[in-house]
C-alpha cells in the first residue's frame, strides 16, 4: 500500500478533540481506499481545490435515491478513490442500535467499501462513504437481507428523522418515534421513488427544545406541544433559588413573551399569554410540567443550504392531535405535496414556492384556516398613520 | 390498452424527450396519459415495472432527479448485458 506524506491532515489530529483525519488514517492500516482518500484529501488541501466528481447514474436497481454518486477527478493518481460513492442507511426512529446490528452493518462495510462512516449524516441517516460502482448491488442485497434498507436523496422524500422523544425525554409531548417510522413506513414509495421538483424533508421533535432542528432544516416540521397550564412546584422553584440559580434573571427576565413573575420566593405563570417555548421547564426541570391536552404544532418551509437562502418554518396548524393512526395529518401532508408539486419549478422547496406565491394561497389550497399564530413575524411597520390634523399640533 | 402497448408508449416518449428535457415521474404520467387515455395510476404502475427491470431507470443531476433511458453502460453494470 502506498505510503502518503500528510503534513497538512496531520494539523487537524492535534488537540483534544475526536479527529477525521485520525479515523481514516486507521481505517487506511487495511482499506486502500481510506488510503487513497488520505492521499487526495492531502492533495486537495494543498493545491486548495476539491477533486470530487459529483452526482451521475448510479444507485441500485429500482431505487433513485440512497446513493450518492462520487467519483475522483484524479483516478490514475488515486486508483482505490476513483469511485467513492455515499450510501445512505436508513436510521431507526431516535438512531437506538442495537450492538449486534451495529456491527453486522459495519462488518458488511469493511467488505464492501472503504470502511469509513459518518454516523450520522445532516439528513439523519447512517452514512457510508466510499463504495465502488460493482460493489453497490451486492451491498444493498446484503443490507436489506437483514431488515436494513436505503434512505433517501435526490428529489425524493428524505429519512424522515426525529428526536429520541418518550423513549428517554421526560419533556417529550408526542411520541417522535413511532411518528417517524410511521412516516417512514407509510411513504417508502416517496422516499425510494423520487417524483418531485425538489427534496422534502420531515424533522419531529417532542417539544419546542427542538433537538433534531426541525424549526431550521425540515421542509414540514412536527413539534410537540401542550395546551394546559405549567404546573409550578413552589417548593422546587425554592430549592432551584437556594441552589444558586437567580431565578429573576434566568427564568422570568428571558421569558419571551413576559408571562411569568417572581415575587417572594414564589413564581407565578400567566399560562394564556405563554407561547410553549420550554425555556423554563428546560431550566427547571424538577419545578415546571407541561400538563393538559399533549400533541403538535405544524410548521412548513424551512431549509438549510450551505451557501445561501436559509428558511425558518412558519406555523400552519398550532395544535393538532398526533396520535396513531395519524391520518389526520397524513391527509394533510397529501395537500400540501399535491400544492408544492403543482406549483414549483425544479429545484424549488416548498418554503420556496410559498414565499412566491404566498401563504394566503397556499392555506387556501390545503384547507387550512387563517389563524393568529401562523403569523411569520409581527409587523414592525405601522398599520396605521397619522396624518398632520390628527396631532393637534404635537408631533 | 395491453401493458406491454402502455409500455412502449411509455418508452417513445420518453425517448422522444432525450436530449431536450429531463423528464420528472409526473411529466410522464401526465404525457402519457393525456397521450392514450389511460389512467395516471395505470401508466404510473406500467412506468415503474419498466424501472424495476432496467428498461426506465432514475438519474440524478444538479440536486434533482430525473427518469431516462439506461445507457449501455448502466446495464451491463447491472448485468442485464453482456
Amino acid at each position: 500500500m502506498k505510503k502518503y506524506e500528510t503534513p497538512l491532515l496531520d494539523e487537524l489530529e492535534k488537540g483534544p478533540w475526536p479527529s477525521f483525519v485520525k479515523e481514516i488514517k486507521k481505517a487506511a492500516k487495511k482499506s486502500e481506499m481510506a488510503n487513497d482518500e488520505l492521499g487526495q484529501l492531502e492533495k486537495s488541501y494543498r493545491d486548495r481545490r476539491g477533486y470530487w466528481k459529483h452526482g451521475g447514474i448510479v444507485g441500485v436497481l429500482g431505487y433513485g435515491g440512497g446513493v450518492i454518486g462520487r467519483y475522483s477527478s484524479l483516478p490514475t493518481e488515486f486508483p482505490g478513490v476513483a469511485h467513492f460513492h455515499t450510501v445512505r442507511i436508513n436510521q431507526p426512529s431516535g438512531m437506538f442500535y442495537k450492538t449486534d446490528d451495529l456491527r453486522t452493518i459495519l462488518d458488511l462495510w469493511d467488505e464492501y467499501g472503504s470502511g469509513l462512516t459518518n454516523m450520522h449524516g445532516s439528513t439523519g441517516d447512517m452514512v457510508l462513504l466510499g463504495c465502488r460502482t460493482e460493489a453497490l448491488e451486492p451491498l444493498f442485497a446484503e443490507v436489506t437481507s437483514r431488515g436494513w434498507d436505503l434512505g433517501g436523496s435526490g428529489s425524493a422524500l428524505r429519512t424522515p428523522a426525529c428526536c429520541v422523544g418518550k423513549a428517554r425525554c421526560e419533556w417529550a409531548n408526542i411520541d417522535t418515534m413511532d411518528l417517524c417510522n410511521h412516516l417512514t413506513q407509510m411513504y417508502q414509495d416517496y422516499l425510494h421513488r423520487p417524483a418531485w421538483p425538489y427534496k422534502f424533508k420531515f424533522k419531529i421533535a417532542g417539544c419546542a427544545v427542538d433537538c433534531v432542528a426541525s424549526i431550521a432544516r425540515a421542509d414540514c416540521s412536527v413539534i410537540g406541544t401542550w395546551k394546559g397550564k405549567i404546573a409550578v412546584d413552589q417548593a422546587a422553584v425554592k430549592n432551584y433559588a437556594k441552589g444558586g440559580m437567580d431565578v429573576q434573571a434566568e427564568i422570568v427576565d428571558m421569558c419571551p413573551t413576559g408571562c411569568m413573575s417572581y415575587s417572594g420566593g414564589e413564581l407565578k405563570i400567566d399560562d394564556a399569554n405563554c407561547s410553549r417555548c420550554m425555556h423554563c421547564i428546560s431550566k427547571m426541570t424538577k419545578a415546571l410540567k407541561a400538563t393538559g391536552e399533549k400533541g403538535a404544532s405544524i410548521l412548513i418551509g424551512s431549509k438549510a443550504p450551505i451557501v445561501v437562502g436559509s428558511l425558518l418554518s412558519w406555523v400552519i396548524v398550532p395544535f393538532i392531535k398526533m396520535e396513531p393512526p395519524y391520518t389526520e395529518f397524513t391527509e394533510l401532508v397529501d395537500k400540501i405535496w399535491e400544492w408544492w408539486d403543482d406549483n414549483a419549478k425544479p429545484r424549488e422547496r416548498i418554503g420556496e414556492v410559498i414565499e412566491v406565491k404566498g401563504m394566503r394561497s397556499f392555506l387556501e389550497a390545503i384547507g387550512v384556516e387563517p389563524q393568529a399564530q401562523q403569523v411569520y413575524e409581527p409587523r414592525k411597520d405601522p398599520f396605521f398613520f397619522w396624518k398632520e390634523e390628527d396631532l393637534n399640533g404635537n408631533k | 390498452m395491453e401493458l406491454a402497448e402502455l409500455q412502449d408508449k411509455i418508452y417513445a416518449f420518453v425517448q422522444a424527450a432525450k436530449g431536450k428535457k429531463k423528464l420528472k415521474e409526473k411529466d410522464i404520467i401526465k404525457g402519457v396519459s393525456a397521450e392514450t387515455s389511460e389512467t395516471p395510476d395505470n401508466v404510473k404502475k406500467a412506468m415503474r415495472a419498466m424501472i424495476d427491470v432496467g428498461r426506465l431507470m432514475y438519474s440524478y443531476g444538479g440536486g434533482s432527479s430525473s427518469v431516462e433511458i439506461p445507457s449501455e453502460e448502466y446495464l451491463r453494470e447491472k448485468g442485464m448485458i453482456k
